[in-house]
């Protein structure tokens, strides 16, 4: 293809969005930051409940640790979220 | 148990955590962590020449809101971390040894054991006002050689545990551990 003309570089939709080669927009940097600390949060919760379910003796203490565990967090993502509709609109 | 298997007679005579307060007492820096949020408005309305400063904290802003849902989230887990140690730090006591689980940290834990048979001396340990009051302390737990030393810290109604060691050890034939 040394014939061709180059073509200049186009960003994704995603990038356009999001406006990542101009000046980040303040929700796009609040949908990033949320991202990275529920990134976060899975890995962690998910080491913690590997260390309960495998460490507890089949304590009945256990699985309502973790339901209380997932239910305050969800909770509080949701309320982290509830202002930001540019983090719905990337999933939808 | 997963940790360590019971001998064949032997059975589990209880299972003893830190006592309840110390977990609160864990539990108290996230819980100023996780007020700070509400209560730095209001402390900046008491400064006048911070005043200005406390309607930045305007938790109906998608901003605002998102970092305080964060704050709270950081807060909680920090707190749910907590009481996953308090809960997997554990000693047990069966009719044949002393079992002592530490969970230091995540993929960090150190089981050991001390077989009754070997246990020379037991002491507890109770020093100060709250511990008196509230009923906590420490016991040691003197083996046969002198390097192993089983220490318990905090741990509820001290003086029971002690005489429930001691009542256990007294069932079991004496060795010279060798």
């Amino acid at each position: 293809m040394l014939n061709q003309p180059l073509q200049p570089f186009t960003p994704s939709a995603l990038f356009e969005k999001l406006n990542f080669f101009g000046t980040l927009s303040e929700s796009a940097m609040v949908t990033w930051a949320l991202y990275a600390v529920f990134v976060f949060w899975t890995v962690y919760t998910l080491v913690a409940i590997y260390h309960w379910l495998k460490y507890s003796h089949a304590s009945w203490v256990a699985f309502p640790a973790i339901a209380v565990h997932l239910f305050i967090s969800f909770t509080l993502m949701f309320y982290a979220l509830s202002g930001d509709m540019l983090f719905l609109s990337l999933l939808i | 148990m997963k940790e360590f298997e019971l001998e064949p007679g032997e059975h589990v005579v209880k299972e003893v955590r830190k006592h309840w307060f110390l977990f609160l007492s864990g539990l108290l820096p996230f819980a100023i962590i996780a007020v700070i949020p509400f209560a730095l408005p209001k402390l900046l309305m008491l400064a006048p020449p911070l005043a200005p400063y406390a309607s930045l904290f305007d938790y109906n802003t998608p901003l605002m809101r998102a970092a305080l849902g964060v704050w709270l989230l950081i807060s909680w887990t920090g707190a749910w971390n907590a009481f996953t140690r308090y809960f997997l730090n554990v000693w047990v006591l069966t009719s044949k040894r002393i079992v002592s689980i530490k969970q230091r940290g995540y993929f960090s834990r150190e089981v050991s054991s001390l077989f009754l048979t070997r246990v020379q001396d037991v002491t507890t340990d109770v020093v100060g006002v709250l511990p008196s009051l509230i009923g906590f302390g420490t016991i040691k737990v003197q083996s046969a050689s002198e390097e192993v030393e089983f220490i318990m810290v905090g741990i509820p109604r001290p003086e029971q545990m002690r005489d429930l060691i001691l009542r256990y050890v007294s069932l079991e034939p004496k060795t010279t551990g060798i």
